[in-house]
């Protein structure tokens, strides 16, 4: 393995580093909140005495997003986001090292195989909240929850868009930002998307989104892309 | 009075004017314990409401209209009588809640700080899932009960079905039998090619019999000593072979079942001794919270529970294992380690069950760890049988084993 050699922030986002490593190649990563601790089995980096995760985009498609060349990403320090899709916390874990101890992540998951990996993340790390629920009915955890700054939602459901908007209309702030990973079947998500996907982002605007960009997930994620969005209420 | 907007919370259950504004409220019980069960009870649909939502529903008055989000609490509503009552998920009073919860619980006097309000949040939150997972699995595990016992039921029946087969077609054609020692097989072919004249070289082979068996059976059909049958005779034995392997079939789509569901209820359990074992034990405790209850010494021995009482009514030795002996590296090994093994693996399974049972958490990969090294290590300390012990170390009381022998032979 090579030695990391030198770390600078992303240019989108103070809280995400690039870390360069002796062979020349340099990885993306966030400040490891939980010092010694692994989530998902990724690669630790110590460098001035600070200890940085490695962020992978074939597991994370939050990552492969920003490789790919999202226009921002807008998670900043001190953020509430609500995580639709947590699965086993594998992006849960780095978003939780972005907006750092005084932000919180809730992770709403609904298989409970995951969910216990899941409840592992949330051990360790003081600002995520697990919420075992169905991320289709936002009102059955309105309870539970306050109004947030940012919404991620991975949950490959048929449904996708319409339980985004719902749960925007329940939880998001306006001019809020949403973060919507979407499966597009071998498309040119720019130019020619299909119609299931053209529906989607249709879906979203319908429910108060503007669209801010579109980024497809390849070579990272095959037929995946990311749609990042601004809330209007 | 106008509308107003009922919003039940973890901090506590509140009335809204149209701006947000708290017009009455009462807090929650702050015993994270207390407030998780009161919670999960009103999920569940049950009549006992949180004390602060009812404390609220004393205070209903009939000219006023209640704006909630959910159906639940509609129902509640109107079943105390309310007159107007609608649910609007997401209307603006609530967000307005929500979007100052953390300070208002401050406000409140529910928590002294922000910080204290999201440690708690965190701590309700953690539990509330934990809880609603463990009741999720307990419901499951009756399920791999249930259908570990229907796949004995099948194996029982698939045997009897395949026995009775071998016996009916046996007067047809009685040499197939010896030739072919799979059930399934055996009754594959019947199904397939009916009468013994199909038996052919060409026809076996499609089947998956291999050439030199093949010409074998081909050969003994021509020279059969056995009866002619019409088609009308052979009938109903093709119609019982079908049946006896879509039987077949059905074992081996609930054994991957069974094997999917131990995973998701008792991840650890099944990391020892997969889905399979892992589902007997549970059917034979009664359920995980059953064998998660039992000492290990118990679970060493469930299954063989006839030898275990027999042992123990009549003092000769009791069995060294019960259903575990299904585990491969139990009835693999020799005879004099089996014992230690199987107390070894009762030993982690007992841990394995109780924490899948009680906390969720994964440690299984530890446990098979631990287990591994101290199969090595029996299998080190033990290569040879036992009676060099006996003749290396003092000798044991003579009497007592002359003893139990005569209490066992007259039962010979």
């Amino acid at each position: 393995m090579s030695l990391p050699v030198r770390v600078s922030e992303h240019p989108l986002n103070r809280h995400i580093y690039v870390v360069e490593l002796e062979d020349g190649s340099s990885k993306l990563a966030t400040l490891n909140m939980v010092p010694g601790k692994r989530v998902y089995g990724e690669k630790l980096y110590n460098i001035a005495g600070n200890e940085y995760r490695e962020w992978v985009p074939y597991r994370s498609k939050l990552a492969a997003a920003i490789l790919r060349g999202i226009r921002s990403v807008p998670l900043r320090e001190g953020d509430k986001v609500l995580y639709l899709g947590a699965a086993a916390g594998t992006t849960v874990s780095h978003v939780s090292d972005v907006v750092g101890k005084s932000g919180r992540v809730y992770g709403v998951e609904f298989a409970p195989r995951v969910m216990r990996d899941f409840l592992l993340v949330v051990r360790d790390r003081s600002n995520v909240l697990p919420i075992f629920a169905d991320a289709r009915k936002p009102w059955e955890y309105a309870h539970l929850l306050e109004l947030v700054d940012v919404l991620y939602v991975d949950v490959a459901q048929p449904e996708q868009a319409s339980l985004t908007a719902d749960n925007a209309h329940h939880f998001l702030k306006p001019g809020g930002k949403l973060f919507f990973a979407i499966k597009a079947r071998s498309i040119d998500v720019t130019q020619e998307p299909t119609e299931v996907y053209k529906r989607e982002i249709d879906t979203l605007k319908r429910g108060g989104f503007e669209i801010i960009d579109v980024v497809h997930l390849e070579p990272y994620d095959k037929d995946h892309a990311m749609v990042l969005a601004e809330y209007r209420g | 009075m106008g509308k107003l907007f009922l919003l039940h919370h973890v901090v506590g259950t509140f009335l809204l004017d149209e701006r947000g504004e708290i017009v009455k409220g009462f807090l929650a019980v702050k015993d994270i314990d207390e407030n998780v069960e009161q919670n999960l009870k009103l999920e569940s649909g049950s009549d006992e409401l949180p004390a602060s939502l009812s404390r609220v529903f004393e205070e209903l008055s009939a000219d006023s209209t209640y704006v909630v989000e959910t159906e639940q609490l509609a129902r509640l509503l109107s079943r105390r009588g309310a007159a107007g009552v609608e649910v609007d998920r997401g209307a603006e009073p609530f967000r307005r809640f929500r979007e100052r919860v953390a300070d208002i619980a401050v406000e409140l006097g529910f928590v002294r700080s922000r910080e204290e309000y999201y440690e708690y949040m965190r701590a309700f939150l953690t539990e509330l899932a934990r809880r609603k997972l463990r009741a999720a699995a307990r419901r499951r595990d009756l399920l791999a009960a249930q259908s570990i016992r229907a796949i004995d039921d099948l194996d029982k029946t698939f045997n009897l079905f395949a026995t009775r087969l071998r016996e009916w077609y046996g007067v047809h054609f009685p040499e197939l039998d010896e030739h072919i020692p799979k059930h399934e097989q055996y009754i594959e072919l019947v199904y397939e090619l009916g009468h013994r004249e199909n038996f052919t070289i060409e026809k076996l082979e499609r089947l998956g019999v291999p050439r030199s068996k093949a010409e074998k059976i081909a050969e003994a059909a021509r020279n059969s000593i056995g009866a002619d049958l019409s088609d009308f005779d052979i009938e109903p034995i093709k119609v019982m072979a079908e049946i006896a392997l879509t039987m077949y079939n059905l074992r081996q789509r609930l054994a991957d079942y069974v094997e999917a569901v131990m995973r998701e209820v008792a991840p650890n359990v099944t990391a020892l001794v997969g889905g399979l074992l892992g589902a007997r034990l549970i059917s034979l405790a009664g359920s995980l919270e059953d064998l998660a209850k039992l000492p290990a010494s118990t679970i060493q021995v469930l299954g063989a529970e006839k030898a275990l009482f027999r042992a123990l009514r009549t003092g000769t030795k009791p069995p060294k294992h019960g259903v575990i002996f299904q585990y491969p590296e139990i009835h693999r090994s020799p005879r004099w380690q089996r014992g230690k093994i199987a107390r070894a693996l009762a030993g982690k399974l007992s841990i394995a069950a109780k924490v899948d049972a009680f906390t969720g958490r994964l440690v299984g990969e530890k446990l098979v760890e631990d287990l591994k090294k101290r199969i090595e290590e029996i299998k080190r300390l033990y290569p040879k049988p036992p009676l060099k012990k006996e003749v290396a170390g003092p000798l044991p009381p003579k009497k007592e084993k002359e003893k139990k022998r005569e209490t066992r032979r007259p039962r010979r």
